[in-house]
């Protein structure tokens, strides 16, 4: 049961938060202003985000992290810390989450049950890592309890689920083949609650941040898309917001990680990048507080946040290998057309001559009445 | 001797062609053709939709043809041509087809259905299917000279018939005349009239003409029933007539099928061009009208309105030309709907009136005519094809309708000044 004082702790507002972090008012309007824009809201929401935020009290969130490297939790503790973004998580009541609570064995478990009780229906659940099944679910066990029981047994009272990392939300490298502990995705398991997969391996944080964001002041989940990703985030492939892109409009690759045109910058689609196929904000939001993306490091993308991403073959296989010379194909192309045209032309030429050969004369002999 | 299938296969085989196998690939089954023929919309059976009249030429083309085809032939899955086919499919495009073309004239994608139709005949014939009716009167053509039997003695009869009543002479085998006129064997049976107004206007026009004793009979039944052989021959017989007579021009008279055949199919079939030139007797009025050679005294008081013979004004594009011509005589002119290229056939071309089986469903078809016609109330019809004529006469008696039918040229003779 929660204490007076934990009570009062759920109480206080973001806005007390990030005044008692030292975060002006200023700075928090400027963070929902950014949240709105990502989230591809309009303009005339951030006051709506501001007060919604301001006033949010701090939401449940219970974080199962299953079978899994620690890389999300990673990338969303170090690399914004200390951010307006991080005191967003803060903001929420992470009542538990193995690699962030201090309390361990019984007494970690008991948080959890705490937690459940004193919020059913209300809590958030985020989940990183995929679930395996395989067995009886043997392969990956908490406090003697597999990974597939605690997630149906934490997911039945909860109000939505974050499935965080590829991992959760497709399966991930768990799930890669032969997949030998029989991994899952989260939604492959829950399928009565809503779900919001933040793929990525890991996922950018501001979009967790984002869709965090957006259940505090609409109450309820981001638009999907088919693959349930938050359309704000995964609206648009890498390629399409690529910097590079222009190279590759012009036919301009680089062949090799240290030739010429790998050192202008030249676009890496014949090094393998899967931007073309991967969707995701990483081109716009960038990594490392804005800093930039595995590409504009000078390697290809992996297409991490798409199903299935370590078994579409070696990174660094191109997708397809473009026209190496546009007009020189065309002609053959059009040759080789011409060609098969001929033939087909000269097939049912001389099947044509050939039944001339064989014409019939009709005469008036044919013409006798039938009797 | 081959099989008929074969000969059949073989000839739908030789008729594929460009247009053909582009018009079979581009159908898009909308059926449009088959609200513009009349043996549907006069009988609703969709068996007569103009496009699957070509069936047993489609099956050819399919199977030889596409890859779908091609691969069910392999396998041995393709709908094959069959006498079962041919027979069945024999009354659908000889009894139930006049040729007419106006399903050519509504295909949204362009085909000339009707052109199909007249191919698909030719496998039909080689095969032996052609209805009895046809295939006598093409004997006639081909052995007597006519379809009708019609030898020259007895045009002889109606040319001195036709002198005694003007008091003209009928130029018959005059060497270096400028036209050579041919008649219909209908013409000379039933509507001699044709002769002497000829000789009136020409005379009147100051025309030189001829009629030639080996080559009178325009009607060509070996176009009607399908046979680019026989229709050959018939069409050599008039080659070698102006040939002879070193004519400029060979005037092909009011009937629409000569016309056509004459005109559009003949150099083709013989494969080659013809030392002279084809009009028809409406284009020729037109011009001495318009050369003030053809002037009237008096005027038709009567309404009258105008049916256009298919193969003149859709095949031909002979369409101003008779109107510009009733309005020398008519004072009273109505126009039929549909008039002019989309005009409704009598039911009765394309072979239709030599084949007695067809008889109840050319009647069934005259529905059409007698519903533009007593939309109208006009007393006389006029037209220029003496098929239509006698098939409009036959089927206004046989719907007790009082209206008289006449000839165009000889409507401008009777008012001759």
């Amino acid at each position: 049961m929660g204490s007076a004082v934990e009570q009062n702790v759920r109480a206080i507002t973001v806005a007390d938060r990030l005044r008692a972090q030292g975060i002006s008012r200023r700075g928090f309007l400027k963070f929902c202003a950014s949240t709105a824009s990502l989230m591809a809201l309009s303009p005339a929401m951030v006051p709506a985000i501001a007060r919604a935020l301001e006033n949010a009290r701090r939401p449940s969130v219970i974080w199962l992290s299953f079978q899994e490297c620690t890389g999300c939790t990673e990338s969303l503790t170090r690399s914004h810390s200390p951010s307006v973004e991080s005191l967003i998580l803060e903001q929420v009541s992470l009542d538990y989450h193995h690699t962030l609570q201090a309390a361990s064995g019984e007494a970690a478990e008991l948080a959890r049950e705490t937690a459940m009780q004193e919020n059913q229906g209300k809590y958030l659940l985020v989940v990183d890592g995929s679930i395996p099944v395989k067995d009886g679910g043997v392969y990956s066990t908490i406090a003697g309890i597999t990974n597939v029981d605690m997630l149906n047994e934490v997911a039945a009272g909860a109000a939505a689920i974050i499935a965080v990392g590829s991992c959760a939300a497709f399966g991930g490298i768990g799930h890669a083949r032969p997949n030998p502990t029989g991994a899952m995705p989260v939604s492959e398991i829950v399928t009565d609650k809503p779900i919001v997969n933040v793929s990525g391996c890991p996922p950018i944080p501001t979009v967790i941040t984002g869709v965090l964001a957006h259940f505090l002041t609409f109450n309820k989940l981001p638009d999907l898309d088919d693959l349930g990703r938050p359309l704000a985030f995964f609206g648009q492939s890498i390629h399409d917001r690529c910097y590079r892109r222009p190279f590759y409009d012009k036919g301009l690759f680089a062949e090799s990680f240290d030739d010429e045109g790998a050192r202008k910058g030249w676009c890496l689609y014949r090094l393998g990048c899967k931007g073309p196929a991967t969707y995701n904000a990483c081109a716009t939001t960038k990594w490392n507080q804005g800093t930039s993306f595995p590409i504009e490091a000078g390697h290809p993308c992996l297409g991490c946040s798409e199903p299935d991403f370590w078994d579409m073959g070696s990174f660094y296989r191109a997708l397809s290998i473009p026209t190496e010379d546009t007009t020189r194909t065309l002609v053959y192309g059009v040759g080789t057309g011409a060609v098969l045209g001929a033939a087909a032309a000269a097939v049912a030429r001389s099947r044509k001559s050939k039944a001339k050969a064989a014409h019939y004369k009709v005469s008036v002999n044919d013409l006798e009445e039938s009797t | 001797m081959s099989s008929s299938e074969d000969r059949a296969v073989n000839a739908f085989r030789e008729q594929i062609d460009g247009p053909i196998a582009s018009y079979l690939s581009s159908c898009v089954h909308c059926g449009l053709c088959a609200h513009a023929c009349l043996f549907f919309t006069e009988t609703e059976d969709p068996r007569y939709t103009p496009i699957n009249k070509v069936e047993p030429l489609r099956r050819v083309w399919k199977s030889e043809y596409t890859f779908f085809g091609k691969l069910a032939s392999m396998l041995g899955v393709a709908k094959k041509v069959t006498d079962d086919l041919l027979e069945e499919w024999e009354p659908l495009i000889y009894d139930a087809c006049t040729l007419c073309g106006r399903c050519s004239m509504v295909c949204p994608v362009g085909n000339d259905i009707s052109y199909m139709i007249r191919k698909t005949r030719e496998g039909m014939v080689a095969a032996g299917y052609a209805p009895d009716g046809l295939k006598g009167a093409t004997q006639r053509a081909v052995t007597i000279g006519s379809p009708m039997g019609v030898k020259f003695p007895a045009l002889q009869v109606q040319i001195h018939n036709v002198e005694r009543e003007t008091g003209l002479t009928v130029p018959v085998d005059v060497h270096g005349a400028d036209y050579m006129a041919l008649l219909s064997s209908m013409e000379i049976m039933n509507f001699p009239e044709y002769i002497g107004a000829l000789a009136k206007i020409f005379d009147k026009a100051g025309v030189s003409w001829t009629l030639c004793s080996e080559a009178f009979e325009a009607t060509n039944s070996g176009m009607q029933i399908g046979s680019s052989d026989l229709e050959g021959e018939l069409l050599q017989r008039v080659v070698d007539g102006a040939e002879s007579l070193g004519v400029k021009y060979v005037i092909s008279p009011e009937c629409g099928h000569a016309y056509y055949a004459l005109r559009w199919e003949g150099p083709n079939v013989l494969g080659k061009k013809y030392p002279f030139q084809v009009i028809h007797i409406l284009e020729l009025l037109d011009q001495l009208r318009l050369k003030g050679k053809l002037k009237v005294e008096d005027k038709v008081d009567e309404k009258l309105t105008f049916h256009d013979p298919c193969q003149i004004v859709r095949k031909g594009g002979v369409v101003e030309e008779p109107r510009s011509l009733l309005s020398l005589v008519a004072s009273d002119f109505v126009e039929m709907e549909d008039a002019g290229v989309m005009n409704w056939c009598c039911g009765a071309g394309g072979g239709v009136s030599a084949n007695e089986r067809a008889q109840p469903l050319k009647l069934a078809a005259f529905k059409r005519k007698k519903s533009q016609l007593e939309a109208l109330g006009a007393g006389t019809m006029v037209t220029a094809c003496a098929n239509c004529r006698i098939n409009m006469e036959e089927g206004l008696e046989e719907n007790n309708m009082q209206i008289e039918v006449i000839g165009l040229t000889e409507t401008l003779a009777d008012h001759l000044a």
